[in-house]
């Protein structure tokens, strides 16, 4: 369960922001979410983070290679399709006009100033 | 302890009704994946049975989309003209009107005590109607709240039961209704009786039931708590299952989620004394 309501908006948008730091660069589980931390979310929990991978790479959005890791066990990398990347740019499309309208809502001076 | 975590996930994936194959890859997925960050599995996931839920509704969910099946929307299979039913001079539905054709999905909503649960039994034919007309298909399924499940029986024994009813073989029966199981991410233990059975595990075993001889009438009550406290939203994803399939279904509905999916909403009032 989310514990804060920054979690619970996460939880909404976590497939999108996998799918954009994927399209920068190939990573593994735990390096994600060290990307999604040092841009300031709170840590994403294992039990929501590696539901979503499975889902995208169920979904054909990622497919996933094991690599020997130099220290320890294998790790196993996610790396975006063709169709991942197309879906990315569609959703991000979707995203941008989204925040454009909640923008206008929740950012207005009208709101601001508790208009009644 | 990683140890006892890992096995702890591969059970409950299978009892969720994943495949063996797939149970073990997952495990060994995650228990490498806690390993190289040099973390506890249960401190990374969180508890074995809430992690294989997630997963095991995750896979289910990509196996439903990967074959969306066409909807077919023909026949009337459910058709009642006024119906209405009255206790002594307690009236208790009226005038209640619905054509469900095959292919849709109707949800029975209204207060306690309004009749929701004597409607779904005179669609079924076990309550008589005061007055108005009830026409349906023949193969119906029927899978009510509170009955319907012999407590001393196993889930195989109601298998080759009701499989018996619709002149299937024993070993088909079982068959089939472990099939049906394993979609509601249900696998039967050997030797456990169905008084033995959770309340939502026992509704699943009554919703196999209903679908047995693959009929083209669904009659059900949702479950209050969902099939499983963790579920909930598999009980609709089944339901809409059923509907892609070709069937009609009449589910008496006690949440109020999911409606704008549905094809009808019936709401019941209470009438009280007339």
């Amino acid at each position: 369960m989310p514990r804060n309501i920054s979690q619970q908006w996460l939880h909404g948008f976590l497939d999108l922001c996998l799918l954009c730091l994927l399209a920068d660069r190939r990573d593994y589980g735990r390096g994600l979410v060290e990307r999604l931390a040092e841009v300031g979310f709170d840590e994403v929990p294992g039990g929501t983070l590696y539901p979503a991978l499975l889902r995208l790479e169920k979904q054909g959005l990622v497919r996933t290679e094991k690599e020997v890791s130099p220290s320890g066990p294998p790790r196993k990398y996610y790396e975006l399709t063709d169709l991942g990347r197309a879906t990315m740019h569609e959703r991000r499309g979707a995203w941008i006009q989204f925040r454009a309208a909640m923008s206008a809502v929740v950012e207005a001076p009208a709101a601001r100033s508790g208009r009644e | 302890m990683a140890d006892d975590w890992g096995m702890l996930l591969f059970r409950h994936l299978i009892d969720a009704g994943i495949e063996e194959a797939e149970a073990g890859e997952l495990t060994d997925d995650a228990l490498a994946e806690a390993a190289a960050a040099g973390v506890e599995p249960g401190s990374m996931y969180g508890p074995a049975l809430t992690y294989a839920g997630a997963l095991a509704r995750t896979v289910r969910q990509a196996t439903r989309h990967a074959a969306p099946p066409p909807r077919r929307r023909d026949a009337i299979v459910l058709r009642l003209r006024n119906v209405t039913k009255r206790y002594r001079r307690r009236q208790v539905l009226r005038e209640v009107n619905l054509d469900l054709r095959a292919g849709e999905v109707a949800a029975v909503i209204g207060a306690n005590g309004s009749g929701k649960s004597t409607l779904l039994n005179i669609c079924a034919g076990l309550t008589r109607a005061s007055s108005g007309t009830v026409q349906r298909t023949e193969r119906i399924g029927y899978a009510p709240q509170h009955e319907g499940v012999a407590p001393l029986l196993t889930p195989a024994e109601h298998f080759r039961l009701f499989g018996a009813a619709c002149r299937m073989n024993r070993k088909e029966a079982v068959s089939v209704g472990s099939q049906l199981a394993a979609q509601l991410g249900w696998r039967p233990r050997r030797n456990v009786v169905a008084s033995h059975l959770s309340g939502g595990t026992r509704q699943k075993l009554n919703v196999v039931l209903s679908e047995l001889n693959g009929p083209d009438l669904i009659l059900l009550d949702e479950p209050y708590q969902g099939f499983d406290q963790d579920s909930y939203v598999d009980f609709w994803d089944q339901v809409f299952r059923w509907r892609n399939g070709g069937a009609g279904v009449l589910v008496v509905s006690h949440m109020l989620h999911d409606l704008d999916r549905v094809d009808h909403v019936l709401e019941l009032q209470p009438v009280g004394e007339s």
